[in-house]
């Protein structure tokens, strides 16, 4: 379960906070979309969920943890462990095929070279990528990228898939396939999801859909609202 | 124009200010190196020139003799010569001075010695020809002196006059002791007057004593004759005229020519050493310029965005590879604005290492280097910033062909695995043949240009097919790497995989530098084997005595009388060799002609002949033969450098004309690339009238000996401060030790190279870690801690120096072979036995991967700063 409570970030520089005071709870196995337009903050809420970077206040609870108040060390194995990442741009290697950089968290963790292989070939077959495996990113289409992505990110059994405009940069049906997988690996993995998104169709998807402008939560993207928690609540605990 | 060059070039070398300071100081080593040899060059000949301009004063022809001067009975028959103007009678040579104190203290240095350049004249009939001007006593302002006054002084046998500029240096005063070594021979002078800086006086920071040409004859030994007549020719004199009517005039034996001659016969000397040395400056340029090629190329890549984006707004292809060539012009200009200052200072280092070597195995050269000229600066400019445009060249006009449409693809990071192209690959196998070929052809006026060429060839060839080698690198061993450096060895394998493009021309400039490093290191290493096996069976001798004054860079000292007696004396002594030596002029350049006991030389052997004439039998009867038939033997590089061989004639000139002789047999010889005539000393005798000898060879009764008679041989010679005493043993470990302060200047300059290689890769690491960036954010996004990402950097330096030790190590020998058996053969003549050092070259192999490891802790550390999160719509 992912627990966010009061958390509060700004970018040196900036006269106004990314994130304020925000709070939310995505229990285990839940499909959470964020959405908002450019710029109100959900990357920034991504990041802080991810790992990537601590809060200037407020706690983020992953499980029992609360990564807000761990060392960068710390956060760099929470990420390895209990964290998947999915990109809008794929951010796959360029160097790397694509069942390297499948196996890349499972190398990172240590695990050796022909076990990671190994697990990353079987998860490419799942996510239908046989025949592409040996492929560099350059020479497979954006939707293979992307599902090569998807699989990169629950290699190593997460906790948590944090997926950021994953269907922004392809095309309809690519969109679609992504979407299907990774609905699929949320319910045959409970893995919670938590998915920033333009999108209605794919927040449609979600169980549940957070809106954001300028940092905070609102009731629905017309009203411009400040904060409701009622919507950061999970449907289940509602 | 200029605008969008500030914008787009400028603002991004100020950003990046760690790759442009490498690249330009890339540039100034390679100008500096180039600079600075050219100045070392110079002082070795100006230096020479110089003297000859100051000790031959206005005098426009001189009359010499064959070899040992010309005798003192045939200058009465001279007289006709001063209808062509004043004649001055001169003794030309060296004393070591002995300066300081016996016993060092805080106000007074410790005792040593200085060679001084001494003139003998008769001052009445030498006023003429060079200026004089003696010093008032109390130190006060000078005053011209009549040349009667100067006799005065130079009358009194015991008096010297030295220069003020040398008496204030060491504190002299009028009338002070003045201890000189005169060949081997102790002498203690006065001074009787200072000179002040004028004519000779200047000569060598002062270091010069004037005497009168009779105390000179005493002094050297040269009673009976004199060095050389120089003439001042008569106002408005036709030199050439006078030159020819003299020729024809003189008789046998004397020849007469203009003074610079010698100065071009010593440049003719030394050209090989100098083109050996130019050619090794080179590399360092060669390596700049790679930088050069290297910082433009990754700016295309990186700004391939940009540039699709001005081609879009209207920039024409044209205008982009001009901003790219500018780019290319700011690092020449600066480099060579670096270079040039960086030349003055370096030059001090290289006149100092290779002085030792020009005045050991050459000539008496300057100790500092000329100051920087006009045409150096120019040469600088004219070379740095066109090879600089040069280098930049072909990724400029990469620039130039970036489509308007590149700024919509995106700055297609991921398309830079890039295969190695059939072109490319061709050019390289060209160039490698070509390489073969030169390699094969003669030398050009006795310089190995086509040796060179073949080198040039080797190296680029070997350049270009960095990519294909870097590919076939990276298709393997990722394991290898993972078990090294964990999985950030796995992922630098990976990462080098797809930056071949860019990495190529460092990895080029790195291996090629290595290569040279190699190649010299085997070069001087077979040749040092050469030499140890070559003294080893040459010096066979228990004993080598010879003036002291000849370690300085004495002219021709002699051994003495009085010390050849006492060493024949000791009861110990079997035999003893007294050998000649002596510069001659010979096809317009300077040889050695020497001469020693050819019977003591088959009794004890010695010489190894490299062939010898047809039915002469063996050895022994080939030295019986010359003995007897006048013949003479040559050295290797002789017989290389003008073309003979055992059974051809050889002209020299001799007090009664110019003689032939045959050459009886060629032997290996690694003293001198002057090459050597040696003959039997009656032969030397016979034809040059008795001589003595400038060294002494000792076979001992019982070798084991030899440090207890040397050390008899000190106490009878009274601690023999004008002799030295070598042994067997110690005269070798001479020999290596002047072969490898020879060899110094080599090592200096590959060092330079290969720091600005290394250079070249601490600057590609930094610009691969900034151009990954996005890469290494995602690569922490996914849990790879700090310590991965730094292993990663580390490891791919690694890498890059690995390759191109691997690949250095390879080029390095086949240009070892090139070196060995075409360049120096041709530029000095002797066959050099190829003799792989494993041991050096395996601790350069170390050291080289240790210093890449090193080089990439620092990009390392930026790619920390550099990993920025992926998720940018925010």
């Amino acid at each position: 379960m992912l627990t966010v409570t009061d958390v509060t970030k700004r970018y040196e520089g900036q006269d106004r906070d990314a994130v304020s005071s925000v709070s939310f709870v995505a229990a285990a196995g839940e499909f959470v979309a964020l959405m908002g337009p450019s710029g109100c903050g959900k990357s920034t809420l991504l990041h802080l969920c991810g790992a990537m970077d601590r809060p200037d206040a407020g706690r983020i609870h992953l499980g029992s943890t609360d990564i807000a108040g761990l060392t960068d060390e710390a956060l760099t194995r929470v990420r390895r462990q209990r964290i998947g990442f999915v990109f809008q741009f794929f951010n796959l290697l360029p160097t790397l095929t694509l069942a390297e950089n499948i196996a890349l968290p499972l190398l990172l963790d240590g695990v050796t070279p022909a076990e990671a292989t190994r697990k990353a070939r079987a998860l490419g077959d799942r996510v239908g990528l046989t025949a592409r495996l040996q492929a560099y990113p350059s020479q497979v289409s954006g939707g293979e990228m992307q599902r090569a992505a998807i699989a990169r990110a629950i290699v190593h059994g997460p906790a948590v898939l944090i997926a950021d405009e994953p269907t922004g940069n392809l095309d309809s049906g690519n969109g679609t396939r992504v979407l299907q997988l990774l609905t699929e690996l949320n319910s045959s993995m409970a893995l919670t999801i938590l998915l920033a998104t333009h999108a209605p169709e794919i927040a449609a998807a979600a169980h549940r859909t957070l809106h954001m402008r300028d940092g905070r939560f609102v009731a629905s993207p017309e009203h411009g609202a400040p904060d409701l928690p009622v919507a950061a609540v999970p449907r289940a605990a509602r | 124009m200029l605008r969008l060059f500030a914008q787009l070039i400028l603002r991004q070398l100020r950003a990046e200010k760690l790759r442009t300071a490498i690249t330009i100081v890339g540039v100034a080593a390679g100008i500096a190196v180039v600079l600075a040899i050219r100045l070392t060059n110079a002082s070795a000949v100006r230096g020479f020139e110089a003297a000859l301009d100051l000790t031959s004063g206005r005098a426009g022809l001189e009359i010499l003799g064959a070899g040992f001067g010309i005798p003192e009975q045939v200058l009465p028959a001279l007289d006709w010569l001063r209808a062509y103007g004043a004649t001055s009678p001169v003794i030309d040579g060296d004393v070591l001075v002995r300066v300081g104190q016996p016993e060092a203290s805080s106000q007074a240095p410790a005792r040593r010695t200085e060679l001084l350049r001494v003139l003998g004249v008769d001052i009445l009939r030498d006023f003429p020809v060079r200026d004089y001007q003696v010093g008032e006593t109390d130190g006060g302002p000078p005053t011209p002196r009549a040349a009667a006054d100067i006799l005065a002084l130079l009358t009194d046998p015991a008096a010297a006059v030295i220069t003020r500029a040398f008496a204030d240096r060491h504190g002299l005063r009028v009338g002070d002791p003045l201890q000189v070594i005169i060949s081997d021979r102790p002498k203690t002078f006065r001074v009787g007057a200072l000179l002040e800086a004028e004519g000779p006086a200047r000569l060598l920071d002062g270091n010069f004593l004037l005497m009168d040409i009779a105390a000179a004859q005493w002094a050297f030994e040269r009673l009976g004759r004199v060095d050389r007549i120089d003439l001042v020719l008569a106002d408005g004199a036709d030199v050439a005229a006078a030159e020819r009517a003299i020729a024809a005039r003189l008789p046998a034996g004397l020849t007469v020519q203009r003074p610079e001659r010698r100065g071009q016969q010593v440049e003719q000397m030394l050209a090989a050493f100098h083109l050996n040395l130019t050619a090794l400056s080179s590399i360092a340029l060669l390596v700049g310029l790679f930088l050069v090629y290297n910082a433009v190329s990754v700016s295309v890549l990186a700004r391939r965005q940009e540039i699709g984006t001005l081609r879009a707004l209207g920039v024409t292809s044209r205008q982009v590879q001009t901003l790219f060539l500018g780019e290319a012009a700011v690092f020449g200009v600066l480099g060579v604005g670096l270079g040039i200052p960086l030349a003055r200072a370096l030059a001090d280092v290289t006149v100092s290492l290779t002085s030792r070597t020009v005045n050991t195995l050459y000539v008496a050269a300057a100790a500092a280097p000329p100051a920087l000229g006009w045409q150096d600066i120019a040469l600088a400019v004219l070379v740095g910033v066109p090879l600089a445009l040069l280098a930049a060249w072909l990724p400029a006009r990469e620039a130039a062909r970036v489509p308007p449409n590149a700024a919509l693809r995106g700055a297609e990071r991921a398309q830079a695995r890039t295969a190695p192209q059939t072109r490319t690959r061709l050019l390289a196998a060209a160039l490698l043949a070509a390489a073969g070929g030169l390699s094969q052809l003669p030398p050009v006026r006795g310089l190995p240009l086509a040796g060179y060429l073949a080198s040039f060839a080797l190296v680029f060839g070997a350049a270009l097919l960095m990519p294909t080698l870097l590919q076939a690198a990276t298709q393997r061993g990722r394991l290898l790497w993972y078990r090294l450096f964990g999985v950030g060895g796995w992922l630098a394998h990976a990462a080098l995989g797809g930056a071949i493009g860019r990495v190529a021309v460092s990895v080029a400039a790195l291996t090629v530098s290595l290569a040279m490093m190699v190649a010299i290191t085997v070069m001087v290493g077979s040749f040092r084997q050469t030499v140890i096996d070559w003294v080893g069976q040459s010096l066979k001798a228990d004993l080598f005595v010879g003036p002291a004054s000849r370690r300085a860079g004495a002219r021709a000292p002699t051994v003495s009388r009085q010390v050849e007696d006492t060493v024949r004396a000791l009861p110990e002594v079997a035999a003893v060799d007294a050998f000649h030596s002596v510069t001659v002029p010979y096809a317009n350049s300077l040889i050695y002609m020497g001469a020693g006991d050819f019977a003591l030389q088959q009794r004890f052997g010695g010489l190894r002949f490299k062939e010898m004439v047809s039915g002469a039998g063996d050895a022994g009867a080939v030295l019986e033969g010359a003995r007897t038939r006048d013949a003479v033997i040559v050295s290797e590089p002789f017989a290389n450098r003008y073309g003979k061989r055992a059974g051809d004639r050889l002209t020299l000139a001799t007090p009664a004309g110019p003689m032939l002789f045959e050459i009886a047999a060629v032997y290996f010889d690694y003293s001198s690339d002057r090459g050597v005539v040696m003959m039997d000393n009656a032969t030397l005798a016979r034809h040059f009238g008795p001589q003595r000898p400038t060294g002494l060879t000792v076979y001992l009764k019982d070798g084991r000996q030899a440090a207890a008679v040397r050390a008899h041989l000190l106490t009878q010679l009274d601690g023999a401060a004008g002799v030295v005493i070598f042994t067997n043993r110690s005269l070798r470990e001479e020999v290596l030790r002047i072969f490898d302060s020879t060899f110094a200047i080599t090592y200096a300059l590959q060092g330079i190279a290969i720091i600005v290689a290394l250079l070249g890769i601490v600057g590609t690491m930094m610009t691969l870690v900034i151009e990954r960036r996005r890469e290494l954010g995602i690569l922490r996004a996914v849990g790879a801690g700090r310590g991965q990402v730094r292993a990663m950097v580390v490891a791919e330096a690694v890498m890059l120096g690995t390759i191109s030790q691997v690949a250095g190590l390879l080029l390095g020998l086949l240009l070892a072979l090139i070196l060995v058996y075409v360049v120096n053969l041709q530029s000095f003549g002797w066959t050099i036995h190829l003799a792989i050092p494993w041991g050096a070259l395996l601790q350069m192999c170390v050291l080289v991967v240790v210093t890449t490891l090193l080089a990439g802790l620092y990009p390392a550390h930026r790619a920390m700063r550099e990993g920025r999160a992926p998720l940018e719509d925010e």
